[in-house]
């Protein structure tokens, strides 16, 4: 779990991440009623790690995982997934880098209602036309712990049990990189937990890179690293150690 | 709440255009017919009033009774010796002999064939010129016929045809082709359209050859001495004139002739009504669909009012009051658009040789208040289920998150339902089975076919399931996930895709009801040929409704190589049974029709038909026993001049089809000179034993290309394609206002998916979100409108069915035999397909904007 290299991550230079981005910015509006949510941010992602994008709301956290997963276009600057330049992309490309490098986790859970559980789970390989490899996909409902509750609807499906399928959905191209937006918002305080420590251990056992956006320092505690923006700019790029250091972390800014 | 109602149709524009589309296109055909009815009515009075307008009175064969549009035209005619008595009566200043005949001659172009459009509906008149005041005419260029090889021509008709003063001009009348210079161009009164009619003048002694009327007059028009008024001298003339002749007022008769003329075409107002109130129910269903999920959508909104204070009878003012604004918006432009379609059905009958006379198109206070009330009343009507589900909405609603679910169809509603669709077939069976006449029938079927409707509607939910699967699976298979997730979008609410397919299912239905009919006909007509024709050639009209002159038949008689010519002709005539009836009396060549027709004898045989005496007759087995008339019986017919003709009721024959016997026949001869047939329906030509087909056949052709044109010799074959023809153009005059209520119900379909788009944005901004590409997300739309639209297509093809071939049973006395074309109904299942897929175009193309964005944002 200690790489003292991702310590180091940000000297390393852009470069040296599965995921990284150079000098991005993102400017909403014009003239006067212009407003910057990020301003000139560059980072790397090493591969492997579970890094935490922290920061009050308005902070540009949201803004930067949408440039970096190609949701959004930046006004300036770039950002790279696994060598491809993401903000050079169409929307095939973009579409493209979907199926093959990214996962999405969200708030929501954003399940297919009219699909089964193991349905959703396999919906990306079937979206791009892959085959579905059957020992995986058990393994990570094994792993999700929904092995009994594979042919249950959505509804079927407590909020906790949804965002668990919403993880091996997440999981099941073995992407570059997945994206969680505030993965526990919707979730009682059990669930949540269970949740994160799905992330943990997708990146402990299957050497997963996450990045997880939220305002939650209990989520942020899970993290490797955790980077505090404020006011569209990187304000803090750390490692931490539990809730307490998070906290801490955030007050000091 | 009513600024509420106003915002929420600003606010959702595009719903509204949709919604208002669909009532909008049902309320135009209503005000369009209104306005098409107006403008022909105008146009007719406008005609007849010109045409009279120099004639005090007028005196005509007398009528004993109407003949109506059904029937043949009545032959009789005036003796010439009356003009001199008219003219000896005190106070007639002048009075003229002349000759206005419809049915007798055919104007030919340059190539010999009938002028106008082809089918030619439009009537060719044959009329005399008359003397001041009382012709309609004013001569434009040259002067009136003054010779027998003379011809005046109407302006219009002059003017459509390119012809001018001095030029050779070629009519067939009833003795065959006689070429005429065209002596001058008369426009008839100011210059009115004569909606397609052509009037050919003669001098008197031309026209009464060309029509056959040598000595013989159709009408006497009388001019008033000063000081006496029409009136006056109508009655004066009634004193002293035969039972035979009548004397009215000339203002009296074209009121007469216009009422008469604008009855017969009081079944386009019928029929075209008919097709609107399959729209305007269409709409409904749409109406009634798109309220009914936008009510779901705005439960939250509904909860929040409710939680502010607003009552329920407030809720359901929004609602109404925004079906009401819809409703009189879309009705006002739908008034506007009936302009349109009059010039649909203007464009469809000059397309099938029938051009609808109009002097501008005439809307009154009816093309304005019936669409308007129509209209309003369809919305208002169809919003009142959702309005009433809206005020059911509860404050606590305000607080969840999702929209309402679905809910299951319950007990109540199934067996609603199996109520309606019970009361539908009792209806249409009372209407196919239990009535006389089709006037009867017809709000029985409508009614029957309403109740049927909205059952297997509010049923079809449960057949969405299956047929889903049944259309889905293929899909599913070629496409993988797309396709499946289609199909489960479709199940998503199935109540939804119910109705928007059965919106759909209605057209269908009534499409392929009309196909199998069609074809039942057309199957009728041809096996009823196989089993009674026995000759070689049928000679007829080349419109195949025309009249044809009886020298036709004389004249092929004598061509080399023929066996048999046996004409066939009919009048109308009242039989005096239980109840008085009006009925076709047919006439039959008693010597030579055995040679050409084989004749299914129930009493009797061939030799009763050759034996059959000038007062006997020979009845229809069908037609008699309806009419409890047996052999042997003596009945009395009077024919339309009033003379009585008993007749004994000799032999019975099964012809269910009424190839030869509609009712009863009597001898040609008796026809023809007591209830003045003047022309006959159709000749039965059989070759001489041993005479080469061909050549016959060829010696035929040039014998009626040369001496009658219009008139055409074809073999059985050809015979039944042209009557097939014939079906054929009404069913695309069909189609053609079926696919407006199709479209209605396309809309119907977008709608429902713009609307389940916006609920479902959020999922699909996921579905790009894991990888799915624009393309993947618009094929989803498309299969989903595709499989909805399958649906409604599916189910409409089996209740079509089912109705078409209750209906054929139902006429089964009638000789109709069913008739299935596949073929056809493959072909609209297909269309059905290409429409779902085209409906779904739009719709998936704003289901592929929508970003992934949405996905993480959307509330």
């Amino acid at each position: 779990m200690t790489d003292d290299g991702a310590a180091t991550a940000v000297e390393a230079g852009a470069a040296a991440g599965i995921v990284s981005c150079r000098e991005l910015s993102r400017r909403f509006g014009e003239g006067d009623a212009a407003v910057d949510a990020l301003r000139g941010v560059t980072l790397a992602f090493p591969k492997g790690q579970l890094t935490a994008i922290v920061g009050p709301s308005g902070s540009g956290k949201s803004t930067l995982m949408h440039l970096l997963a190609g949701l959004d276009r930046p006004t300036g600057g770039q950002a790279w997934i696994d060598g491809v330049e993401v903000t050079a992309l169409d929307d095939k490309g973009l579409t493209a880098l979907r199926r093959e490098k990214l996962g999405f986790i969200f708030q929501f859970f954003n399940l297919v209602p009219v699909l089964d559980a193991a349905e959703n789970v396999e919906l990306p390989l079937k979206i791009a036309g892959r085959d579905v490899d059957p020992a995986w996909r058990d393994r990570l409902l094994a792993t999700v712990g929904l092995t009994n509750r594979t042919t249950h609807r959505p509804a079927e499906l407590s909020g906790g049990e949804q965002q668990r399928v919403s993880v091996a959905r997440a999981l099941i191209t073995r992407p570059a990189v997945v994206f969680a937006d505030e993965p526990t918002g919707n979730l009682d305080s059990k669930s949540g937990t269970g949740i994160l420590e799905l992330l943990r251990t997708s990146v402990d056992e299957f050497g997963q890179t996450v990045v997880i956006v939220t305002h939650d320092p209990k989520v942020a505690a899970v993290a490797d690293r955790v980077i505090v923006l404020a006011d569209g700019r990187v304000a803090a790029d750390r490692r931490v150690s539990g809730e307490d250091d998070v906290i801490a972390l955030m007050r000091d800014l | 709440m009513a600024a509420l109602a106003l915002r929420e149709l600003a606010s959702r524009k595009l719903r509204a255009a949709l919604t208002a589309l669909a009532i909008m296109l049902g309320v135009a055909m209503v005000a369009g017919t209104f306005m098409l009815k107006a403008s022909v009515d105008k146009a007719f009075d406008d005609i007849f009033a010109e045409a009279s307008a120099g004639i005090d009175v007028t005196v005509k064969p007398a009528s004993a009774f109407d003949a109506g549009i059904d029937l043949p035209e009545s032959g009789a005619t005036l003796p010439q010796s009356l003009v001199g008595k008219i003219a000896g009566v005190d106070g007639v200043a002048k009075a003229a002999g002349a000759i206005g005949d419809s049915t007798s001659i055919a104007i030919l172009d340059s190539n010999g064939d009938r002028i106008g459009p082809p089918g030619g509906g439009s009537p060719q008149i044959a009329a005399s010129v008359e003397p001041e005041p009382f012709s309609p005419f004013t001569w434009v260029e040259g002067s009136a016929p003054s010779s027998p090889s003379e011809v005046g021509i109407d302006s219009i008709t002059a003017g459509e045809e390119g012809w001018h003063v001095g030029q050779e001009v070629t009519i067939s009348g009833v003795r065959g082709v006689k070429h005429y210079t065209l002596s001058g161009i008369g426009r008839f009164g100011s210059g009115v359209p004569l909606g397609g009619a052509s009037f050919a003048l003669f001098t008197l002694p031309e026209a009464q050859a060309i029509t056959g009327k040598v000595g013989e007059l159709d009408n006497i028009d009388v001019e008033a001495a000063d000081g006496v008024t029409p009136d006056e001298l109508a009655a004066r003339l009634n004193r002293v004139l035969p039972k035979d002749a009548e004397a009215k007022t000339g203002a009296e008769d074209a009121a007469q002739q216009s009422v008469d003329i604008k009855e017969g075409f009081g079944f386009l107002t019928t029929f075209l009504l008919v097709f609107a109130g399959i729209s305007v129910f269409v709409g409904a269903f749409l109406i009634f669909n798109t309220f009914s999920i936008t009510v779901a959508q705005r439960t939250r909104e509904f909860g929040m009012l409710r939680t502010l204070g607003v009552s329920s009878r407030q809720v359901l003012a929004t609602v109404i009051v925004e079906a009401l604004i819809l409703g009189i918006i879309a009705s006002l432009l739908g008034i506007v658009a009936g302009l349109g379609f009059v010039e649909l059905v203007t464009g469809a009958f000059k397309a099938m040789g029938f051009e609808l006379p109009q002097s501008g198109i005439v809307i009154d206070g009816g093309a304005i208040v019936v669409p308007l009330i129509v209209g309003v009343v369809a919305t208002l009507g169809s919003a009142v289920v959702p309005a009433i589900r809206a005020t059911r909405v509860t404050p606590l609603e305000a607080l969840r998150d999702e929209g309402r679910t679905a809910e299951a169809p319950t007990r109540r509603r199934v067996w609603t339902a199996r109520v309606l669709i019970a009361a539908g077939i009792a209806a249409l069976a009372a209407g196919l089975f239990a009535t006389a006449s089709f006037g009867s029938a017809l709000p029985l079927l409508g009614l029957g076919l309403i109740f049927l409707f909205i059952g297997i509607a509010m049923l079809a939910g449960t057949l969405v399931r299956p047929l889903a699967s049944l259309v889905g699976r293929p899909i599913e298979r070629v496409r993988g996930v797309t396709g499946r997730l289609a199909r489960e979008n479709t199940l998503r609410n199935a109540s939804r895709t119910a109705t928007t397919s059965a919106a759909l299912m209605i057209g269908v239905a009534l499409v392929v009801f009309a196909a199998v009919f069609a074809a039942s006909a057309t199957k009728s007509v041809g096996d009823a040929l196989d089993e009674t024709f026995a000759g070689d050639l049928i000679i007829a009209s080349t419109d195949g409704s025309s009249p044809i002159s009886p020298d036709v038949a004389r004249q092929v008689a004598g061509v080399d190589g023929i066996g048999a010519v046996s004409p066939l002709t009919g009048a109308p005539a009242e039989v005096e049974l239980a109840t008085t009836k009006l009925e076709l009396v047919d006439g039959l060549d008693t010597a030579t029709l055995t040679k050409v027709a084989k004749i299914d004898w129930v009493e009797g045989d061939d030799a009763t038909l050759t034996g059959l005496g000038s007062d006997q007759a020979i009845v229809e087995s069908q037609w008699a026993d309806d009419n409890d008339v047996a052999v042997g019986d003596r009945i009395t017919l009077k024919t339309v001049t009033g003379e009585e003709v008993p007749v004994t009721v000799e032999g019975s024959i099964r012809d269910r089809v009424q190839l030869l016997v509609s009712s009863l026949a009597l001898p040609i001869e008796t026809v023809r000179q007591r209830f003045d047939a003047r022309q006959d329906f159709a000749a039965l030509v059989g070759f001489a034993p041993g005479a080469d087909p061909a050549a016959v056949r060829g010696r035929v052709d040039r014998l009626l290309a040369r001496r009658f044109p219009q008139v055409e010799a074809r073999d059985q074959q050809q015979f039944e394609q042209q009557q097939e023809d014939l079906i054929n153009q009404l069913l695309a005059l069909i189609y053609v206002l079926l696919a407006l209520s199709v479209l209605v119900s396309l809309f119907g379909v977008v709608n429902t998916l713009v609307l389940s788009i916006y609920e479902r944005t959020r999922e699909i901004g996921m579905l790009r979100a894991i990888g799915a590409s624009k393309s993947q997300i618009r094929r989803m739309i498309r299969y989903e409108s595709l499989i909805t639209a399958m649906i409604g297509a599916l189910i409409g093809a089996v209740v079509g069915l089912a109705i078409a071939i209750a209906a054929v049973e139902a006429l089964e006395d009638e000789g109709l035999v069913l008739g299935v074309p596949i073929l056809g109904i493959i072909v609209v299942l297909i269309a059905a397909a290409i429409a779902g897929v085209i409906a779904g175009a739009w719709p998936a193309r704003r289901a592929a904007k929508i970003e992934v964005m949405e996905a993480l944002q959307y509330e």
